[in-house]
């Protein structure tokens, strides 16, 4: 099929190539780098509850924020939310996070209020 | 060009999970899925944030939980999570054998993983915490036990998808499968981070 196409192909080619290496190197190089940031998230978070040196209700909210942290690490390096192409996605992820804030905000109230 | 035919170097495209309309249908339609698996997971985190403290005269979360136990369930988890990106990794390079070593590590992680929590249970179960026990015991097997239910379910997916593309190498077909495994992979990691968290190690802390 069209021979005329493989005389100019193989100089593109190899370009495009050793940009696609390069950039998956990088992304290499962030996952790695979550992976560490994740661990840390944990290890600061399993600590400030077992040393038992911060006040409890302070402590809730710190972890907390922490698991958020972390899961948008997830969200956006591991899963590639970042990435192009990801609009849908995030509209599907927000609404559903959305949703779901709600649900346990109206959950826990209505158990507590019962 | 046939989409179960294997993919060489030269012909191997930049996203090989999205370059068919099917891959980009199952794409989409997964992430609409993991959005309604948030909100699934929700109704269970808010009931047992509702419920958590109601233990009746059976032990409560602070008597019963391990602290070193669920950390090494979380590192488990958590270096799955990266096994299973290393393996779209692979995918993006056209390296099947890699792939496939990659979420081998992942399922032996996940099993361990499972190991662990098959173990947590059956010593609660010992201590007096069940199902049926209080409404605390109730919410708490639902949310960890139904968190459980998709690790197995993961494993089950991953063993399955590998034994039947074993030396197919990678095609438009799988590509996208083995891909959304992946998604699925991490965001069971996910739901675990709000698990230890609004679980254990609030329950800790009362």
């Amino acid at each position: 099929m069209a021979d005329h196409h493989k005389t100019t192909e193989p100089t593109v080619h190899r370009h495009e190539e050793i940009q696609r290496k390069l950039a998956l190197k990088e992304e290499r190089k962030h996952h790695n780098v979550s992976f560490v940031m994740m661990i840390l998230l944990t290890i600061v978070a399993f600590f400030a509850i077992w040393s038992d040196k911060i006040s409890d209700s302070f402590a809730v909210i710190f972890i907390l924020t922490l698991a958020v942290v972390q899961v948008f690490f997830q969200l956006y390096i591991w899963m590639h939310l970042s990435h192009k192409g990801h609009d849908f996605p995030i509209w599907g992820m927000a609404s559903g996070v959305l949703v779901a804030a709600i649900t346990v905000a109206s959950l826990m109230g209505m158990i507590w209020t019962s | 060009m046939n989409a179960g035919e294997r993919l060489t170097d030269a012909n191997f495209p930049a996203h090989p999970e999205k370059a068919t309309l099917e891959g980009k249908n199952k794409f989409l339609g997964f992430w609409l899925f993991l959005g309604g698996e948030t909100v699934l997971f929700a109704t269970l985190f808010g009931t047992y944030l509702g419920l958590r403290n109601m233990h009746l005269d059976g032990p409560s979360g602070e008597e019963l939980f391990s602290l070193p136990l669920v950390f090494l369930a979380t590192m488990l988890l958590l270096t799955s999570s990266l096994t299973s990106v290393y393996a779209v990794l692979s995918l993006k390079q056209n390296k099947v054998r890699s792939l496939q070593g990659w979420f081998i590590v992942t399922l032996l992680l996940g099993l361990g993983f499972l190991g662990l929590e098959i173990y947590e249970f059956i010593h609660y179960v010992h201590e007096g915490h069940t199902f049926t026990s209080s409404a605390f015991g109730s919410a708490f097997y639902t949310l960890v036990g139904f968190h459980g239910g998709h690790v197995l379910f993961g494993i089950l997916w991953i063993s399955t998808l590998l034994a039947r593309n074993w030396n197919r190498g990678i095609t438009l077909a799988n590509a996208p499968k083995y891909y959304l495994f992946a998604l699925y992979w991490h965001f069971v990691d996910v739901v675990w981070v709000f698990i230890f968290t609004v679980v254990y190690l609030m329950g800790k802390v009362g």
